[in-house]
């Protein structure tokens, strides 16, 4: 909504700079986005007087002329012939900048200087159109800035309504809103008509067929009109505010929409039949011209304005092209009616319809504005169109609006506000917002309503609009006074924060990707036909194909991150996500939303460095900051099971993760298929694990044993193993023996090649023996340390080396 | 034997002071003073002597081996030092060589927010609550007093998914369900991924946001200014407090814009804040009767405040970030920044 300070000043008075007035309306909830200055920077254009014209001696359709500026006769070459010696005209001297960033230097034109230009309106955006310069008054005094001497220097606001308040869509809300807060009263314009004799009701009647969709009608006959250009305030003035200026008729119906904020319509009489007017339901299917040429298939609930045989008007949003206000129209049939705002919302919204009047309706206009409205039109029609006012208005007002009153206690208001205001107080600013009051014998307030303030229904609305003229900045800020509750972060909570410190501590970055993916990620991913994860949910209307289907797995947003960062030449990778999934689940009401944690490692082992290898990263990397990740939240019996792995997987070097039975997670090296259907310049390796499992499995914590105070016994064993010997295998046998005194069981090195028969590979495991009670012998240790041989050898077959 | 034992004193004590290292040190100990050493051989002779002279010529003995290993002791205390003083003498690394590198991780500025913005309100008893990023339209919409024609629920501007379910739009709906599954006090925040169908260099169709509720006997708009004056200092770390502004909610009355003084330019006007020297931040509000209605609380024993906040706005001007695409390309030369 645009509104400009002088015209706010036509309603209000007030001293306040637009600045400070500006900052009042914000803080009143009329937030103003955007302040504009009209004529402002154009100081340079002054008033000044042709002295002297000659024809140009170079150009039969230029002159030469010595202009005045009340200081010194300049020569300046000018092009339009409307004007001679003595006119007073609008000069743009050297350094001004007009509209359209156009600069005015010292120029020569056709080898004769000029020192300025003499301005059109249009050139000074004061007109849309314009036939040659500005002649100006001779009264206006010399070297002064134009729009200073005319007086229409301005200032616009542009002001951001929220929806409730339909009321300030128009100078008189808010300027309704500028009285309430400096408590003032608001000046109502002109608006009494001189009628003629003939009577109103020769020429129109109102029936409404409707009346839930049109509450109230009511019209005006302005006969002898004569349609013409407007004048220049009144163009300036809707060009102000953004409305543009089409002829007299027709921008005093718009002048009105933006001043009181009721819009009107103009009918040609000659185009409504009879001159009676019927507000009825349209036909299902009827078929509609309106005025941008557009014809518009009506249906059953759509609201129009029809004559005795045809719609003239889709009722509140546009009139037809059949009765618009023509060059030649001479007597007007003015509407101002009130619709139903949900009618309106519904038409305009299917029909994709929106327009000023249908912005105002569906928000809901002001039923007590019909007549005020119609009236200050007519008259403007008579004084700036030439026509006379037909006796009398018709006001069809078979639905009135019931008053509206509310009680309201001042006690729970400062208790919900937390502030003290009197009741006395509360009331004035009642008073000044021009509802109602009463005091009532309990110490309430009895509020009446007035019918433009539609958004007030409750007393909380009466709570906020005390709140609000008070001022927010009167609100103290205090500390609530409430029980104290004990709470602390669920499980769930504190261990979505520990794996993200684990990742972040493993040196990955974590990313953020969107929730919804391409359908081809499972193709890229080369998911089986049946497999669930392609039956993500589906967008009904989503902003783009990759963006449609509501991931089921993390893999394609961390590759496609992976992907686009190798293609900045970003290949050491380590990236983590640790985000929702949605899986849709049968006969539940909404789909699961289960946290899973996917990561990707690639490039460089190491930061790049001085004292470091430049070593690949490879699966063991990854496995490792999932294997301490597991300690840190103590799930037990982890093992890596390389059966089936998933098929974005390399099938070698892959595994499911499993605790006991329960499947955590996958880890492998990524499949080449896979790595080049996401475009990946690197190997890379992958896991992806549920949270929402790891959360369960969690916290399975191993008894605290006190260190040993006795020395340890260090034994290595080299075996020599088949190749498909798990290394998982060894460390259960080992481990299996349950022996008191092994303490730890590490694998130190792994070798296949020279020296080892074919089909094997040797492992050499390191055995640390110690006791809690006593040192232990050499026998004692080698009797033990034989036991795990003898048991390798016998259950595994594996060979002493 | 006297003069032995003079003589040897002597010797020991030259080889002492002609001794430069540790190790010859040791070797003159063993020399003189090991159990099979010269000392210990002079002693065998002390038999020989008569009964009388025996105990005089042992306390000498003991003299002089006190003496000598007191000099000894001595010798390998400053040789030792020496030898070190001659290690550090000639041992350098060059300092500023860089330390092994190692790569460091980061959490993503999102996460960094929701994280910090939790603590905050931890401290000032509010748990966090989470609910379904799929939504049913009651929870997203009408539980929070959205009109049926509400521009909001059109598919302009809301995704919308089969079996009249949407991408919540907004973290409100999470009040919703916690005051259906308990009853005041309610003290709750609730981080959340939202969606609305809007794409452009302010605006992404996936963002997120930090819901605030607290319900309870005689909660007033002064406590929720109160604890947003709180919040906002310690996450932007100033004193400058808050200023609210009526706004419109459907699911809050009174409502407010809430806005900080400017963090970029402190409040003289920037062309972050668009001059105002304000940005806003924040809506809220007092929660409307509407909507205890609809959960069953009763809006004239109960009382409450809810606010609303983008997280990826508070990360830009907290980081300093200009375009809000930035936190989704996940580029790593980015994200290694945080």
């Amino acid at each position: 909504m645009k509104v400009t300070y002088n015209w706010l000043k036509e309603f209000v008075d007030f001293d306040l700079s637009p600045t400070a007035l500006a900052d009042l309306l914000t803080m009143l909830g009329l937030e103003v986005e955007g302040v504009e200055q009209i004529g402002g920077g154009l100081d340079e254009v002054v008033v000044a007087r042709v002295v002297e014209k000659a024809q140009h001696p170079n150009a039969d359709k230029l002159s030469l002329c010595k202009v005045d500026n009340g200081r010194e006769i300049l020569d300046v070459v000018c092009g339009a012939q409307n004007f001679k010696q003595g006119d007073t005209v609008a000069l743009a001297q050297i350094g001004a900048v007009l509209p359209g960033d156009f600069k005015i230097k010292r120029t020569k034109i056709r080898g004769e200087e000029s020192c300025g230009m003499l301005c059109s309106e249009k050139e000074l955006a004061l007109a849309v159109e314009s036939t040659g310069i500005m002649v100006l008054s001779a009264d206006l005094p010399l070297g002064v800035p134009l729009f200073d001497a005319l007086g229409i220097k301005d200032t616009v606001f542009e002001i951001g309504l929220t929806p409730n308040r339909a009321d300030c869509l128009s100078v008189i809300g808010i300027a309704r809103e500028i009285a309430a807060k400096l408590g003032t009263k608001l000046k109502l314009v002109e608006h009494t008509v001189s009628e003629g004799t003939d009577p109103v009701g020769n020429h129109v009647g109102v029936t409404i067929a409707a009346p839930t969709g049109c509450p109230r009608y009511a019209a005006r006959y302005i006969s002898g009109c004569t349609i013409a250009p407007s004048p220049v305030w009144l163009a300036n003035r809707l060009q102000a505010v953004g409305v543009r200026s089409i002829n007299n008729v027709v921008d005093i119906t718009n002048l009105i929409m933006i001043e009181l904020g009721h819009p009107l319509h103009a009918f040609d009489s000659r185009q409504v039949a009879g001159g009676q007017i019927v507000v009825r339901k349209a036909a299902e299917g009827e078929l509609f011209i309106t005025l941008d040429g557009q014809e518009r298939v009506l249906k059953a609930d759509d609201l129009v304005i029809c004559d005795q045989q045809r719609a003239v008007a889709l009722a509140g949003i546009m009139g037809g092209q059949n009765s618009e206000i023509k060059d030649d129209t001479r007597d007007i049939l003015l509407e101002s009616a009130f619709f139903d705002p949900p009618t309106i919302r519904r038409t305009s919204k299917r029909l994709g319809l929106h327009t000023e009047s249908s912005h105002r309706f569906e928000r809901g206009a002001d039923i007590g504005m019909v007549p005020m409205a119609l009236d200050r039109a007519a008259r403007l029609m008579a004084e700036l169109a030439g026509g006379t006012i037909a006796a009398g208005l018709v006001d069809n007002h078979p639905a009135p609006r019931q008053p509206i009153s509310i009680l309201f206690r001042p006690q729970r208001c400062n208790e919900m506000i937390g502030i003290q205001l009197t009741a006395e107080r509360m009331a004035e600013l009642f008073r000044n917002l021009a509802f109602g009051v009463e005091h009532t014998s309990d110490g309430s307030l009895q509020v009446d309503i007035p019918s433009w303030r539609i958004d007030i229904e409750r007393e909380i609305d009466l709570i906020e609009e005390i709140c609000r003229l008070n001022g927010f900045d009167q609100i103290p800020a205090t500390m609530p006074v409430a029980a104290v509750i004990s709470d602390r972060p669920s499980r769930h909570q504190q261990l979505q924060r520990l794996v993200r410190d684990h990742f972040v501590a493993e040196g990955m970055n974590e990313i953020v990707t969107f929730s919804f993916i391409g359908p081809d990620g499972a193709d890229k991913l080369g998911l089986a036909a049946d497999d669930p994860r392609r039956a993500g949910i589906r967008l009904c209307n989503p902003l783009a194909e990759e963006q449609s289907v509501m991931r089921t797995t993390l893999m394609p947003g961390l590759l496609d991150t992976a992907s686009r960062n190798m293609s900045f030449r970003s290949l050491d990778l380590r990236l983590f996500e640790m985000r929702r999934i949605y899986v849709p689940k049968a006969g539940e009401e909404l789909p699961h939303e289960p946290i899973w944690v996917a990561g990707l490692f690639s490039g460089a082992r190491f930061a790049e460095g001085w004292c470091q290898q430049s070593t690949e990263t490879d699966f063991f990397d990854a496995k490792a900051v999932l294997e301490s990740l597991f300690s840190r939240l103590q799930i037990a019996d982890v093992h890596w099971d390389a059966e089936n792995p998933e098929v974005y997987y390399h099938p070698g070097k892959a595994c499911h993760i499993f605790s006991g039975n329960t499947a955590i997670g996958t880890l492998g090296e990524l499949h080449p298929s896979t790595q080049a259907a996401f475009e990946l310049e690197r190997t890379s390796y992958c896991f992806e694990l549920d949270f929402e499992a790891l959360v369960r499995l969690s916290g399975n914590r191993q008894p605290i044993v006190p260190p040993s105070r006795y020395p340890e016994s260090v034994r290595d064993l080299a075996l020599l193993a088949p190749l498909e010997l798990a290394a998982e295998q060894l460390i259960a046998c080992v481990r299996g023996l349950r022996l008191k005194e092994l303490k730890t069981v590490a694998i130190f090195d792994l070798y296949q090649g020279e020296n080892i028969p074919a089909g094997h590979k040797s492992i050499a495991l390191r055995l640390r023996y110690r006791s809690l009670e006593r040192t232990l012998t050499d026998d004692e240790v080698s009797v033990l340390h034989q036991k795990v041989v003898a048991t390798l050898t016998k259950k595994l077959g594996v060979a002493l080396r | 034997m006297r003069e032995q034992l003079e003589q040897m004193r002597q010797q020991a004590i030259a080889a002492i002071a002609a001794a430069t290292s540790e190790e010859v040190l040791n070797e003159i100990r063993v020399r003189f003073l090991g159990r099979k050493g010269e000392l210990t051989g002079l002693m065998k002779g002390l038999g020989s002597l008569p009964a009388d002279e025996r105990p005089k010529v042992g306390q000498l003995v003991n003299v002089v081996k006190e003496g000598l290993e007191e000099a000894v002791e001595l010798a390998l205390t400053a040789a030792r030092k020496a030898a070190t003083d001659q290690r550090l003498a000639t041992e350098r690394i060059d300092v500023t060589l860089p330390g092994r590198q190692r790569r460091l991780g980061s959490k993503h500025p999102v996460t960094l927010v929701v994280e910090e913005v939790s603590d905050i309100f931890a401290g000032l008893g509010f748990s966090v609550a989470e609910g379904p990023e799929i939504e049913h339209d009651w929870y997203n919409f009408e539980a929070l007093n959205f009109p049926p024609e509400h521009p909001a629920r059109d598919m302009q501007d809301t995704f919308f998914v089969e079996n009249q379910l949407l991408l919540r739009t907004h973290t409100s709906p999470v009040q919703i369900r916690t005051m259906l599954k308990q009853k005041p006090p309610v003290r709750i925040i609730a981080p959340g991924t939202v969606y609305r169908c809007d794409s452009d260099a302010t605006h992404s169709p996936m963002f997120h946001q930090i819901e605030g509720l607290m319900v309870d006997t005689r909660v007033s708009f002064a406590d929720l200014k109160g604890i947003l004056t709180i919040f906002t200092n310690q996450l932007f770390g100033q004193k400058t407090g808050v200023r609210l502004r009526p706004s419109f909610f459907p699911f809050t009355e009174p409502s407010a814009e809430v806005d900080i003084a400017c963090v970029i330019c402190g409040g003289s006007g920037c062309r972050v804040c668009k001059q105002t020297g304000w940005l806003e931040i924040l809506g809220a509000g007092m929660v409307d009767p509407e909507v205890f209605r609809h959960v069953g609380y009763d809006a004239e024993q109960f009382s409450g405040f809810a606010f609303g906040m983008g997280i990826e706005r508070i990360a830009m001007l907290k980081y300093g970030i200009s375009d809000m695409r930035l936190l989704f390309e996940n580029d790593v030369r980015f994200l290694a920044q945080f």
